[in-house]
């Protein structure tokens, strides 16, 4: 019953999944990122953010599937079915967990705003990491297009990603 | 139905950019391929099921071909794993 009243006053039109700013900062084209694995669309098509605040949180209602043990990225799967890469910073899979700190584990379920991780910018930075964080749609390939609104400072929740089903 | 076993030697193991390189060369054949390791088993065409195995070093992973193509896909993903994992 609850879900069925949800699904009515869904924002929107159903042929259509957002995607919010799970970072605060700078929205980027994916080709600008200098990793090809990314700019190459090699996960997927998608979006980049220079973060400006160190702080990570859910982009959409859903299903946490993926949290590497490195913490360096997840992976969500939205409830429309979108599969969601975060990844923060470029190569920071070698910082094995340092500067990151987690606040939720696969199998949670997750809502937009939910705070998913912490990560100390400064730390990374003098690591010599680029925190340019990539976020992809893993399943791109599902979808007619996928829209992304680049160019802007976003704040957390802010409408980033258009996924047209 | 062809079989291949690997055991992965990479120093991080089965992380997302060897995962989306898996995915894309297992995507140029029509066979089906599946992945798995002591955990679970998925399709070796999804980004998602390749990274959601959390292959680390020293594991092995068993990888399936099954279709017209097979042969061909076998070698492509022999040759990519021993190159890159």
């Amino acid at each position: 019953m609850l879900n069925k009243l949800k699904e009515m006053f869904r924002k929107g039109n159903d042929n259509e999944i957002t995607i919010l700013s799970p970072i605060e900062g700078q929205a980027c084209d994916i080709t600008e990122v200098s990793d090809p694995t990314f700019s190459g669309k090699l996960l997927g098509d998608g979006i980049a953010i220079r973060p400006d605040k160190g702080r990570m949180v859910s982009p959409v209602s859903g299903t946490i599937a993926i949290f590497f043990d490195t913490k360096h990225a997840c992976t969500i799967i939205s409830d429309e079915g979108a599969e969601i890469l975060i990844h923060i910073g470029l190569d920071t899979v070698n910082l094995k967990g340092k500067y990151f700190t987690s606040y939720k584990k696969e199998g949670d379920k997750v809502k937009p705003g939910d705070l998913l991780l912490e990560f100390n910018m400064e730390g990374i930075k003098e690591a010599g990491y680029d925190l340019i964080s990539p976020i992809v749609i893993c399943n791109s390939g599902n979808y007619s297009e996928i829209k992304t609104h680049t160019g802007n400072k976003v704040k957390e929740l802010e409408p980033i990603i258009q996924i047209m089903q | 139905m062809k079989e291949l076993r690997y055991v992965i030697t990479d120093e991080i193991g089965l992380h997302a950019r060897p995962a989306g390189l898996l995915v894309s060369t297992a995507s140029k054949f029509d066979c089906n391929i599946k992945i798995k390791n002591k955990t679970k088993e998925t399709d070796a065409k999804s980004i998602l099921g390749v990274m959601s195995l959390g292959v680390r070093t020293g594991e092995e992973i068993i990888l399936t071909f099954d279709g017209e193509d097979e042969e061909k896909a076998y070698e492509a993903i022999k040759t990519f794993l021993e190159a890159n994992l």
